[in-house]
C-alpha cells in the first residue's frame, strides 16, 4: 500500500470527510478545555463527568430515539446533574468535593448500564462507551462546529476571567470577578465537549482527547498561549491519525485516537527538554 | 471628625461571624494613611478576617468599615490584595510580565486588549521592583524574594494606594525578608497605606511602624512597640477571649492509655 494510498485514499468516502471534519473540531476545543483542566486539577473530575452523561444518553434514547437533541439535552442534564450536585454535596454535608464527585459518578454510570440494558434494542453498547467515527452524522457535524465555535468564542473573549481564576482566585474575586460563575461556565463548556464528542471518542474514552494533548503540551510549554496552540494541534493531528488508523485497522476510533494521544504523551513525558524524564535524570531540570 | 481625614481605613464595631464561630468582635481601629501598619495575633484571632473584612468580601455581622470617604465596594481598585505565598501554583505557564500585567485587567473590558496607558503602568511597576530583566522568566524560576516582589509589582500595576498583604514574610529567607522590608519602607516613604497580617510578633516589631493587636477582639492598636507590649501580648494570647474559646481546655481532648 502506498503512502498516499494510506493517507488519502480513505477520505474520498462522504463519511470518512465527515469523520475527518469532526475529529479536526474536536481537536480545537478539545485541546484548549484540556488545559484548563489540566490546569485547575480537574482532570480525573473531567473524566468522572464523563462518566456520569451515560444515563443521560441511555434515557433519552429510550423515551425519544435516536434524536440528536434529544440525546444532547439528557447527557447535559445529567452532567450537570453531576456537577451541580457534588457541589451542593459538598457544600451542604461533610463530604469532600473529589468524594461527591466520585461517589455521583459511579452510581450515574452505573444506572445508565442498567438503562442501557433495559431497553435491550439494537442500541449498540460498545458504540456509547469506545466510539464510532464512521457513523458520524450530518446533524453531528452541525452540533460539532457549534460547540467549538461557543468554546473559541467564550476563550477569545474570556481568555482573561480564565486565566486570572485559574491562576489566583482569590485575586479575582478581590477584584470584582465572579469566580463561581468561571467556574459553572467552564464545567457546562466541558460538558458540550463531552457530549459533541460521543459519537466518535465514546463516552468512557471522551476525556482523552481533552486531557492527552493539554498534558503533552503542559510539558513542552512555560507560557499560556503556546501551551494552548501546542495542545490543540497536537489533538488535531493525533484525531486524524487515529482516524485512519481506526479505518485500516478495523478499531474502534475512540481507542485509536487515544492511542495515538498516549503516544505523544508518554513521548513527552519521556523526551521533553525541560520538564521530562531524561532532562530529570541528566539534573538539567528546573526543579530539585 | 479632623482626624478622620487622615484615617484612610476606619473601622467601628466590625463583628463578623463564621456560622457560629465569631472572628472578630466588635473591633474599632482606625488606620493612618500612610502608614505601615503589622495585624498581629494568635492563630484564630481573625487577621485575615479583618484583612477581607477591609476588602469587602464579609458580610458583616455588625458594625461598618469606611475607606477613605466611601463604602469598600465603590473604591475596590484602589485596594490590592497580596495572597500568601501557598496559594500560588507556581508551576502555572506564566511569566513575570504577565502576572504583572493582571493588575490591568479589572480596568478593562471583556476581550479588550492591553492599552498603551496600561503597558506604561506595567513597565513602571516592572521597573521599580527590578523585575525588568526576570520579565519574561516562567514565575517557578525565580527566587522567594523575587517571586513575592512580581506580585508586589502587580498590586502597584492596579493602582492601589491600599496594599493588604497576607503574611507576606512567609517561606522568605533573612536577605528577602530584609529586601522586603526596604520595599515597603520605600512604599510608606512615598505615601502609600500598608496593613500586613504577622504572626511573627518580633518581625512586627522590628519592621513596622503600627500595630493592631487582634484575639477576636481588639487588644491594642497605636505605634507597634506600645500595642505589641509584653503585657498586651499576654492578654492577646494567653487571655480567655482565645478564638478557641474558654480557658485552657485542653486538658480533656486527649485521653492517653496507661
Amino acid at each position: 500500500m502506498s503512502v498516499s494510498e494510506f493517507l488519502i485514499a480513505p477520505f474520498r468516502y462522504d463519511f470518512m470527510q465527515r469523520g475527518l471534519l469532526t475529529a479536526v473540531l474536536l481537536g480545537i476545543s478539545g485541546g484548549l478545555l484540556g488545559c484548563v483542566l489540566v490546569l485547575r486539577r480537574l482532570s480525573l473530575m473531567g473524566d468522572a463527568l464523563a462518566h456520569s452523561l451515560l444515563p443521560g444518553i441511555a434515557a433519552a434514547y429510550l423515551l425519544f430515539g435516536p434524536s440528536l437533541p434529544a440525546l444532547f439535552t439528557g447527557a447535559l442534564f445529567a452532567g450537570l446533574l453531576t456537577a451541580l450536585g457534588s457541589a451542593l454535596l459538598s457544600r451542604l454535608t461533610r463530604v469532600k468535593e473529589d468524594a461527591a464527585f466520585g461517589a455521583l459518578f459511579v452510581v450515574l454510570f452505573g444506572a445508565g448500564v442498567a438503562l442501557i440494558n433495559l431497553a435491550r434494542t439494537r442500541l449498540n453498547i460498545l458504540e456509547f462507551l469506545f466510539g464510532n467515527v464512521l457513523a458520524v452524522s450530518s446533524s453531528d457535524i452541525a452540533l460539532t462546529a457549534a460547540t467549538t465555535a461557543v468554546t473559541v468564542l467564550v476563550f477569545v473573549v474570556g481568555y482573561r476571567h480564565i486565566v486570572l481564576e485559574t491562576f489566583d482566585p482569590v485575586f479575582y474575586r478581590a477584584t470584582g470577578g465572579r469566580g463561581g460563575l468561571v467556574h459553572l461556565g467552564l464545567l457546562t463548556l466541558v460538558v458540550l465537549n463531552l457530549v459533541a464528542s460521543l459519537q466518535t471518542m465514546g463516552i468512557v474514552l471522551s476525556l482523552g482527547l481533552f486531557l492527552l494533548p493539554a498534558v503533552s503540551a503542559y510539558l513542552w510549554s512555560d507560557h499560556l498561549r503556546s501551551l494552548l496552540a501546542i495542545s490543540s494541534g497536537i489533538a488535531v493531528l493525533c484525531a486524524v491519525a487515529g482516524i485512519l488508523i481506526s479505518y485500516h485497522a478495523g478499531f474502534p476510533s475512540g481507542a485509536s485516537i487515544v492511542l495515538c494521544l498516549g503516544f505523544v504523551f508518554f513521548f513527552s513525558a519521556v523526551a521533553s527538554p525541560r520538564h521530562g524524564l531524561l532532562s530529570k535524570l541528566r539534573g538539567g531540570g528546573d526543579k530539585i | 471628625m479632623s482626624n478622620d481625614l487622615h484615617n484612610i481605613i476606619r473601622c467601628r464595631d466590625v463583628t463578623a461571624r463564621y456560622g457560629r464561630v465569631t472572628a472578630l468582635d466588635g473591633v474599632s481601629v482606625d488606620i493612618p494613611c500612610g502608614s505601615l501598619t503589622a495585624v498581629a495575633g494568635p492563630n484564630g484571632a481573625g487577621k485575615s478576617t479583618l484583612l477581607k473584612a477591609i476588602l469587602g468580601w464579609l458580610r458583616l455581622t455588625r458594625g461598618e468599615i469606611r475607606i477613605g470617604d466611601s463604602h469598600p465596594q465603590h473604591v475596590l481598585p484602589r485596594l490590592a490584595y497580596l495572597p500568601q505565598r501557598q496559594t500560588i501554583d507556581w508551576d502555572f505557564p506564566i511569566t513575570v510580565r504577565e502576572v504583572v500585567e493582571q493588575g490591568r485587567y479589572p480596568s478593562l473590558g471583556l476581550g479588550r486588549r492591553l492599552r498603551p496607558s496600561d503597558h506604561e503602568r506595567i513597565e513602571r511597576a516592572l521597573e521599580e521592583l527590578a523585575l525588568v530583566p526576570l520579565a519574561a522568566r516562567q514565575i517557578r524560576m525565580l527566587s522567594g524574594g523575587q517571586q513575592q516582589r512580581v506580585f508586589l509589582a502587580r498590586a502597584l500595576a492596579q493602582g492601589a494606594d491600599i496594599f493588604l498583604l497576607d503574611e507576606p514574610f512567609n517561606g522568605l529567607d533573612r536577605f528577602a525578608t530584609e529586601e522586603l522590608t526596604h520595599i515597603l519602607l520605600g512604599w510608606k516613604a512615598q505615601g502609600r497605606t500598608v496593613v500586613a497580617a504577622i504572626h511573627d510578633i518580633e518581625l512586627a516589631r522590628r519592621h513596622f511602624e503600627m500595630g493592631v493587636l487582634l484575639a477576636t477582639h481588639l487588644v491594642a492598636a497605636g505605634p507597634v512597640a506600645d500595642a505589641l507590649s509584653e503585657a498586651n501580648l499576654e492578654t492577646a494570647f494567653l487571655g480567655s477571649h482565645c478564638a478557641h474559646g474558654g480557658d485552657i481546655s485542653l486538658v480533656r481532648t486527649a485521653r492517653f492509655p496507661s
